[in-house]
């Protein structure tokens, strides 16, 4: 008979091994500053390098390197898991410049100037001021990733235009010819799902109007309707509501856009696109029926050219790792010019890590440009040094991930119709507020 | 009358053809092109030039790719018949002794086995890695077989407990005033006639433990026990998501319970559908 | 054959342990057997569920932020506080939605296959082959393939439609209309379950003796009332049960919404909130607080769900 004592005494016993379990510490091993002789295990979502770099990395360091590619989504999942159980799972891992702010709070990862000559990288490396925050840096970037924007030159020149728009009262107006000369019927992409590229493409064009999303406290700066960002927003929903955007994309998600559009000729342009594209994607014959149509443009600003939003991905050390030592080895290594170069193509197929184009040290870029293998490399590179500059420039804030939701929510429901722009900016800006103040 | 029934049936199963075939024929359709190809407009209903390019991106070759495939294809293996197994044997015991025996806490120790159920995965994710972590368990096979079992086992129960009851149990009594012990009812008299549940239920377990994501994400680091499902969705890049080979690694992916349920096919047509009915 | 009407087999019969004889100790009068039977389950369930959703549950009443420590108690606080955020209150609804939609397609085409396939017929197992098949696809690839199908600007559906001339443009089916979306996004989950549902209802079928389709056949019953009288009440069990996977299947769904619509507040489930705000604002505590929410809500309409449908079977 299941009596009510039964029920008791069995919650009771199982409270007690709910105390005794929690109780117990995470199986916390001490990490070991050996380098020689360990295997360490290096989870990114990139593959790998191809195996005969790796292999002469263990042979000059004697550090085996135990690859895993998880995919980013994931692989955020894992990071944050891992750290809250307190378990290791990587000895170096994906630092995004995004969490700079919310893992620098955390204290989830090393600091790399311990382990590295941070002051000399940051020369070599515009992007490394990304991921310092607080006086330490968390991660070191090892790819050289912006937003940039990218044009269909072939669908330009059926529509007329020949010279490229300056200003992005000009990239509309040429797009708008475009439409109307029924080269496409819908010549813009902007990916207005409900994600992350959203809130990138926003910045990017924010950027364009001239200005800065939040201030150095996190205070928004896009709340004046005259605001560089209100104008943005208010740009890029009257984009499709003029029809400039198709309209299905209100579903569709960055890299589904870039595919599914881009690459197949049925939009012209990308105003927010990611670096690389050209040479990753839309070169691509497997991948694309553009080839050799698309080209990089200098961001049409306000007044004339404006900047790129850097968005690079970073490596780290994790708090839980068994040998930061070895893995600090591994980041410069992974991180050095020459390799950067190798892997990016500069070098022959046979050095060439998938999927990697943008070197972060500017040596390595120089070098992948001076051997004419960077697929739009002069523009690219230009780009880079002169007008790559940081989403924050105080650094990602700590609530990040919950102010971008925001962010990528509500202008997607202000595309969708159910929301003004005003009240989507609004609903932008009052999280933004109640985030910085710490509530 | 029969004719009428046989129609209806005819129609059943076109339906459930239809319903399975038509997204997977376009999944074997995009896995057989570029994706160049693919996200036509209007789309292409059959590959213009087939090419097994991607499954032998997927497969073939010492590339990181494929060495990774075929490692968590063995590991997925191993995991989930671990698990199919330990699950259909506890819970087969355990069932007959719900459905057949009293005993104190009977009823508490049921309705607690299936209110787990109830659980959300995300609730018990972090808890279970700190359990795991304590006893040392992460990226072993064991822990994930465990972490399956655990979850498993109450489906797993509910069902054999079903059928077990509802057997007729003038055999087992018949069993029982021949002298034969309970353990042999169990084995001789229970079991035989329990097959078809059993079957169901390892089928059933089998796919739970094939699909699973969340949780072997978690518990496996490395190659050495990720399953084939989380090393397919790390295809997805950063920036591009290769849609044919995606399509294709899910046309692998599901091959093999095929292949397994086609070999199988005897076992499972005598085992699964030949009923109690006697 | 019997069909009682007690619910999760309740049953009284006298229990085959000795009777206890003078001069017996104690532990000879116990009957170990049914104990050492359940034993591992007992273990396996107490301490890899149990114990973990008590750590849960317990933990739900304390703020457990990375950002914000030390882990303390707040009462009711997470609870407070995600009845007051507008974007979960709206999941909530969308995942009722999901519930509802999800339940009803899948139990009514789960009943329909496994009548279809109850009987012996040339390639039977073939097509049981086929109809689990959609449950082997991997989640990733479903949401990639259904997003191809759904895709507002190169999907299929859209292709389709336009090539047999009933659509002049494509339309989006994803994002603009709330009720829309959510069935669109609920079929794809619906097409992943059916199998286990169809499977289940089938399995609980193999018992059904031919003589009592023969008979009543003899009888002059037509094939719907049989259906309505012998096959619908004797799958009660099978029914309840695949009900019930299908409640936990749909109130937990994460990936399809995830993949095919992102975080839109118009058709987020509640398990894509609970990721959002465990994994991306680290609230752990109100991440346990939605958890424990969704568990008690699973538990209540199970347990409805299983005393209206399910019924004690014997033969």
């Amino acid at each position: 008979m299941t009596s009510i004592r039964s029920v008791r005494a069995a919650a009771a016993g199982i409270c007690v091994l709910t105390v005794a379990v929690a109780g117990c510490s995470g199986g916390g091993s001490k990490a070991s500053t050996k380098t020689s002789g360990v295997t360490i295990t290096v989870a990114l979502a990139t593959p790998p390098p191809p195996k005969a770099a790796l292999a002469a990395f263990t042979k000059q360091t004697g550090i085996k390197v135990n690859w895993t590619n998880i995919d980013w989504d994931s692989l955020q999942t894992k990071i944050a898991a891992a750290a809250t159980a307190k378990t290791y799972f990587a000895d170096a891992t994906d630092v995004d410049w995004s969490r700079v702010g919310q893992l620098a709070k955390l204290n989830w990862f090393y600091p790399m100037e311990s382990y590295v000559d941070t002051k000399a990288l940051a020369k070599q490396m515009p992007q490394l001021s990304s991921f310092t925050n607080g006086g330490h840096v968390i991660g070191i970037p090892y790819d050289a990733s912006f937003l940039v924007t990218t044009v269909n030159k072939n669908l330009f020149a059926k529509a007329g235009i020949t010279t490229m728009p300056k200003t992005i009262a000009q990239y509309t107006d040429d797009l708008k010819q475009i439409k109307a000369k029924g080269v496409v019927q819908y010549p813009l992409n902007i990916p207005f799902a409900a994600a992350e590229g959203l809130s990138t493409y926003w910045y990017q064009t924010t950027a364009a109007f001239g200005g800065p999303i939040l201030d150095g406290s996190g205070k928004p700066q896009f709340t004046s309707p005259s605001s560089p960002g209100y104008k943005a927003a208010e740009w890029m929903v009257d984009a499709i509501k003029q029809g400039l955007v198709p309209p299905g994309n209100i579903n569709v998600a960055d890299t589904q856009g870039q595919q599914t559009l881009m690459a197949k000729g049925n939009v012209a342009s990308t105003f927010g696109d990611y670096s690389g594209n050209v040479g990753s994607l839309y070169d691509v014959p497997s991948s694309s029926s553009v080839v050799n149509q698309v080209e990089y443009l200098p961001t049409p600003g306000v007044n004339g050219v404006g900047p790129n939003m850097s968005n690079p991905d970073g490596i780290g050390i994790p708090r839980q790792a068994k040998y930061p030592n070895a893995a600090a080895k591994f980041i410069q290594w992974f991180t050095q010019a020459g390799n950067q170069a190798d892997f990016a193509g500069a070098n022959g197929p046979s050095k060439v890590m998938p999927g990697y184009f943008l070197p972060s040290q500017l040596a390595g870029l120089a070098e992948l440009t001076q051997k004419g293998k960077l697929i739009g490399g002069a523009e690219l590179a230009h780009l880079l040094k002169t007008s790559a500059k940081p989403v924050f420039p105080q650094g990602a804030p700590s609530w990040y991930p919950e102010f971008s939701r925001a962010v990528y929510t509500n202008l997607h429901a202000a595309a969708t119709g159910s929301m003004s722009v005003g009240a989507a900016i609004k609903a932008i800006a009052d999280q933004a507020n109640s985030l910085a103040s710490g509530s | 009358m029969f004719r009428k029934r046989s129609w209806g049936r005819r129609i059943g199963i076109l339906v459930i053809l239809g319903w399975s075939l038509v997204p997977l024929y376009w999944t074997l359709n995009t896995s057989l092109q570029n994706d160049s190809q693919i996200s036509a407009k209007p789309a292409h209903y059959v590959p213009p030039t087939p090419t097994l390019h991607n499954f032998s991106s997927l497969l073939s070759g010492d590339g990181s790719i494929p060495t990774t495939v075929r490692q968590s294809t063995v590991n997925i293996f191993i995991e989930c018949g671990a698990a199919t197994i330990v699950t259909v044997v506890l819970a087969t015991l355990a069932a007959y002794a719900f459905a057949r025996m009293t005993f104190r806490g009977r009823k508490l120790l049921f309705y607690a086995v299936l209110a787990t159920m109830a659980f959300p995965a995300y609730t018990t994710l972090i808890p279970l890695y700190r359990i795991m972590s304590d006893f040392s368990l992460v990226n072993t096979y064991t822990g994930i077989v465990l972490v399956y079992v655990s979850g498993f086992l109450p489906l797993a129960t509910w069902i054999l407990h079903n059928y077990m009851s509802s057997l007729p149990k003038s055999i087992e009594e018949a069993g029982a005033v021949d002298g034969a012990g309970r353990m042999q009812v169990l084995w001789h008299i229970v079991m035989p006639l329990a097959i078809p549940g059993i079957i169901s239920t390892a089928i059933i377990t089998f796919l739970f433990a094939w699909a699973q994501f969340l949780f072997p994400l978690v518990l496996s680091s490395d190659d050495s026990t990720q399953p084939l499902t989380v090393v397919i969705a790390a295809l997805q890049g950063r920036h591009t998501v290769p849609l044919s080979l995606l399509s294709a690694a899910g046309v692998f992916a599901l091959a093999i319970p095929a292949v397994i349920a086609f070999a199988l096919n005897r076992y499972i047509v005598s085992g699964l559908l030949s009923g109690s009915a006697k | 054959m019997t069909v009682g009407t007690t619910a999760l087999g309740e049953r009284t019969e006298p229990s085959h342990s000795p009777s206890p004889r003078r001069g017996r100790t104690w532990i000879q009068r116990i009957d170990v057997l049914p104990y050492a039977l359940v034993t591992p389950l007992a273990l396996f369930i107490v301490l890899l569920a149990l114990v973990p959703a008590g750590m849960t549950i317990v933990q739900s009443f304390y703020r457990v932020q990375p950002l914000d420590p030390p882990n303390r108690f707040d009462g009711f606080g997470n609870f407070r506080r995600l009845f007051a955020d507008t974007a979960i209150r709206t999941s909530l609804e969308n995942t009722a939605l999901y519930m509802v939609v999800g339940v009803a397609l899948s139990t009514v085409l789960g009943i329909a296959f496994a009548v279809t396939l109850q009987r012996r017929f040339f390639g039977r197992s073939l097509v049981i082959a086929v109809l689990i098949l959609p449950w082997a696809l991997p989640g990733v690839v479903e949401g990639l393939v259904w997003t191809g199908i759904w895709d507002a600007n190169t999907g299929l559906l859209n292709s389709v439609l336009t090539s047999f001339h009933l659509i002049n443009h494509y339309h989006v089916f994803l994002g603009q209309n709330r009720l829309l979306t959510i069935f669109a996004i609920e079929i794809v989950q619906v097409w992943q379950i059916t199998p286990l549902s169809a499977l289940l209802i089938l399995a609980a079928l193999q018992n059904v003796p031919d003589e009592l389709y023969e008979s009543a056949h003899l009888d002059g019953c037509s094939p719907w009332a049989s259906f309505r009288r012998i096959t619908l009440p004797l799958a009660r069990p099978g029914i309840a049960i695949a009900m019930v996977q299908a409640l936990i299947a749909t109130l937990n769904v994460f990936d399809q919404p995830y993949v095919l619509n992102g975080a839109a507040p118009t058709a987020a489930s509640i398990t894509e909130q609970t990721y959002f705000v465990s994994f991306q604002n680290l609230d752990f505590g109100e991440g346990y607080a939605l958890s424990l929410l969704i568990t008690v809500v699973t538990l209540v309409v199970s347990i409805g769900v299983v005393g209206l449908i399910y019924r004690q079977v014997e033969y």
